[in-house]
């Protein structure tokens, strides 16, 4: 059994804290080489079979230093095509995606038409890379099957987005007949799949916000106790460290939650969502503390403030709005006491 | 017997005593109490769990109820806290405080002498705080001078918990004025019916006595009362303030996390069940207390793994406490109007459902015991590392 705190260092090794944004396709090979795709498929098809805390501590880690490839979906993928039994050679399809060959799927909701002879309309909105994905999942109302994006009748357009340190597409799928082999799962299987790729999303997002907010705050205190005025460094100032202090003590507080809802197999999708709750409130609060932390430095393009800044305002919107998962928490505790 | 099912079983064996002997309908009979029959439920109680082996864990194996693990105090604690017990605050410093002070810095005459009385019932207060020495506990004045085989001391104390029912006093004294301020402090044990010790309660505005002024008038303290040397007792002090880390803490979050039924009744009893606005706050206070939980058992797991860093204590600290003020003001406003009329509070529990008392105690958390601004110098200089403020700054 792995541990986590292996695959934690494993990963800040791999990629170090001090090259934030590395190199799309080099990252997306590096990860591939060591091997965080196979760490959702079961040991019995040839993965690691790690929990999701797993996927969380290498997502967390790529947060640190703004990933660039699209580690959070194609966890997801690998993961459903685990669980696709009806997929034609499912087999060598996670043998393929193992190996670094990227299955998209959009983060955002989805409008889809499955009519007759499996002819698919949709729009996937948020599929992060496509450029470089062969595939996208596609998973509608009991059903989930792969779309090849070179298909016709497929479009794949970039968005041009304010965060620099991944790119989304829109893809469109017109006419599109889906062959029997293609299809993951349908009915229920389709479902539970479906269910848990929205799980593992929230997951995700919430891990990789706790990277940001992490290395966003670190880089902060370094510059304030390197930053001299009135005769002294900035970090002198109680003014400073109390706001600092208080948005360590937050993210402490936002970590614990998230790293025992990770753990905990019993945890529903909402207990994920307070936890993304916290995650991104956080990393959103830090990352805005942080351009006013570093002054005019930090509004000018070189420096790395606006990117986690931009990272966070998307993170907010990835996997469901705060407000979304507030009232939900609200719902599920009030049901809970129900006397 | 494998770890896990041998905190299963301690944790049934608890369940099954707590049904039999937790003091049931506590929360009414306190409610109607005075002060003193307040301290005197706390006294029984603390005598039934004496009994039942639960009152001291933290203690070593040779006492009754001692030597429990780490794991099983947090057993018992979680317990107490899911059975929604009266909370042990009279014997609170007895047991913690004191029990600490005289096993790792006192005599063995002290240690015979004082530790089987505290499980008979005997009750402590500290006398640490002084109305010039808050935060900076280090600059106290209180003055002791040493004749023959006693020391004299003049000065006054604030803030001891529950002195108008102490038999004992851990104190701090001033014995030298030179030098580095904490070098020059002494550790005693005082008796609080010796002559010249005045203790007036102080009135909170919640309506709670909970904590008292001391005045030292001429108070003989034998020498032999001392703990550590003399001049030495800022680190005897030390071993006195670090007794309890973390239990007290994961004990008040899962109870306050219990008490969210409170907040779900108020949103029932107003019929906000599909305001929006309050179903999203509620979300977030609970997410919050979720995370009080949470980082309250991680800091409780890492000890149990031996690992404590510099400032961990104070994460925990001020997330409750933040939360605790959260989980008030949410009361307040679903509870509307009927909140401001005065109801008689619950001494002893923090999660009343008395919002406006409730909110005025969460201010314990917020300064006593380090307050919130002291625990963030901690994170920022010690955890974050950004630089101290030189010394030295004079008027």
């Amino acid at each position: 059994m792995i541990e986590l705190s292996e695959l934690q260092d494993a990963a800040s090794k791999a990629f170090p804290a001090d090259q934030l944004r590395p190199e799309r396709d080099a990252a997306w090979q590096l990860a591939a080489e060591m091997g965080w795709l196979m760490m959702p498929v079961s040991e019995e098809a040839g993965g690691l079979g790690l929990g999701r805390d797993a996927s969380a501590t290498v997502l967390c880690e790529m947060g640190r230093v703004l990933g660039t490839a699209p580690l959070i979906s194609a966890l997801l993928t690998v993961q459903a095509l685990g669980e696709a039994s009806e997929l034609t050679d499912q087999q060598g399809w996670i043998e393929r995606a193992c190996a670094g060959e990227y299955i998209a799927m959009n983060l955002d909701r989805a409008t889809i038409s499955l009519g007759a002879g499996d002819v698919l309309d949709a729009t996937l909105p948020a599929v992060p890379d496509a450029d470089m994905a062969s595939h996208t999942l596609v998973f509608g109302p009991e059903f989930c099957a792969l779309v090849p994006l070179d298909a016709p009748g497929v479009t794949v357009t970039e968005r041009h987005m304010w965060d620099e340190s991944r790119r989304l597409f829109d893809v469109t799928v017109a006419d599109h007949t889906i062959e029997p082999g293609m299809f993951l799962a349908k009915g229920a299987a389709a479902t539970a799949i479906g269910d848990a790729l929205r799980t593992g999303l929230v997951l995700a997002v919430a891990a990789d916000s706790l990277g940001g907010a992490a290395a966003c705050l670190s880089m902060t205190v370094e510059y304030l106790k390197t930053r001299r005025q009135f005769d002294r460094p900035l970090a002198m100032f109680q003014a400073l460290k109390h706001r600092c202090a208080d948005l360590k003590i937050e993210l402490g507080a936002a970590e614990a939650l998230l790293w025992a809802r990770a753990g905990d197999e019993a945890a529903t999708t909402t207990d994920i969502g307070s936890a993304k709750v916290l995650a991104c409130d956080i990393f959103r609060k830090i990352a805005e503390e942080a351009i006013q932390l570093h002054g005019g430095i930090g509004l000018t393009d070189e420096h790395m403030c606006h990117l986690f800044m931009k990272r966070a305002m998307l993170n907010l919107q990835l996997g469901g709005d705060l407000d979304v998962w507030r009232e939900r928490a609200g719902r599920q505790v009030l049901a809970s006491f129900a006397d | 017997m494998s770890d896990d099912a041998h905190l299963i079983s301690l944790r049934d064996e608890v369940r099954t005593w707590l049904e039999a002997n937790a003091p049931k309908g506590w929360r009414d009979a306190y409610a109607g109490m005075t002060h003193a029959e307040f301290a005197q439920a706390q006294r029984d109680w603390f005598q039934t769990l004496v009994r039942g082996g639960y009152a001291i864990p933290h203690w070593p194996k040779e006492w009754p109820g001692g030597g429990r693990s780490l794991a099983e105090q947090k057993v018992i604690y979680e317990e107490l806290a899911q059975a929604d017990c009266p909370r042990l605050l009279l014997s609170f410093v007895s047991t913690y405080h004191a029990a600490s002070t005289l096993m790792e810095c006192g005599n063995d005459t002290q240690k015979a002498r004082y530790l089987p009385r505290i499980l008979e019932g005997e009750t402590w207060c500290q006398g640490f705080s002084e109305p010039g020495a808050g935060s900076d506990l280090a600059s106290l004045k209180c003055k002791a001078e040493r004749r023959g085989d006693v020391y004299v001391i003049n000065g006054q104390k604030v803030w001891s918990t529950m002195a108008q029912y102490a038999d004992k006093c851990l104190l701090l004294v001033r014995t030298n004025s030179e030098g580095a301020k904490q070098a020059g402090i002494t550790f005693l044990l005082m008796d609080m019916k010796a002559k010249g010790v005045t203790v007036k309660p102080i009135n909170q505005i919640q309506g709670d006595q909970e904590f008292c002024e001391m005045f030292l008038d001429d108070v003989e303290v034998p020498v032999e009362e001392r703990v550590g040397e003399e001049n030495a007792g800022w680190a005897v002090a030390q071993a006195t303030l670090s007794s309890e880390r973390g239990l007290t803490l994961m004990e008040l979050s899962y109870r306050m996390r219990g008490a969210l039924r409170r907040v779900a009744g108020l949103i029932r009893q107003h019929g906000r069940e599909n305001d929006q606005g309050i179903l999203r706050d509620f979300g977030q206070l609970v997410a919050r207390v979720d995370s009080a939980c949470a980082i309250a058992d991680q800091f409780l797991l890492n000890r149990m793994n031996g690992i404590e860093r510099v400032g961990d204590a104070s994460v925990v600290k001020n997330t409750y406490s933040r939360v605790l003020r959260e989980y008030s003001l949410l009361g307040l406003r679903l509870g509307g109007l009927e909140e401001q009329t005065r109801h008689a509070i619950t001494y002893g529990d923090l999660n009343t459902g008395n919002w406006m008392a409730d909110f005025m105690n969460s201010y314990a958390w917020t300064i006593a015991g380090g307050s919130e601004e002291v625990q963030r110098n901690i994170v920022a200089e010690r955890m974050l590392e950004m630089q101290r403020e030189p010394k030295g700054w004079a008027a």
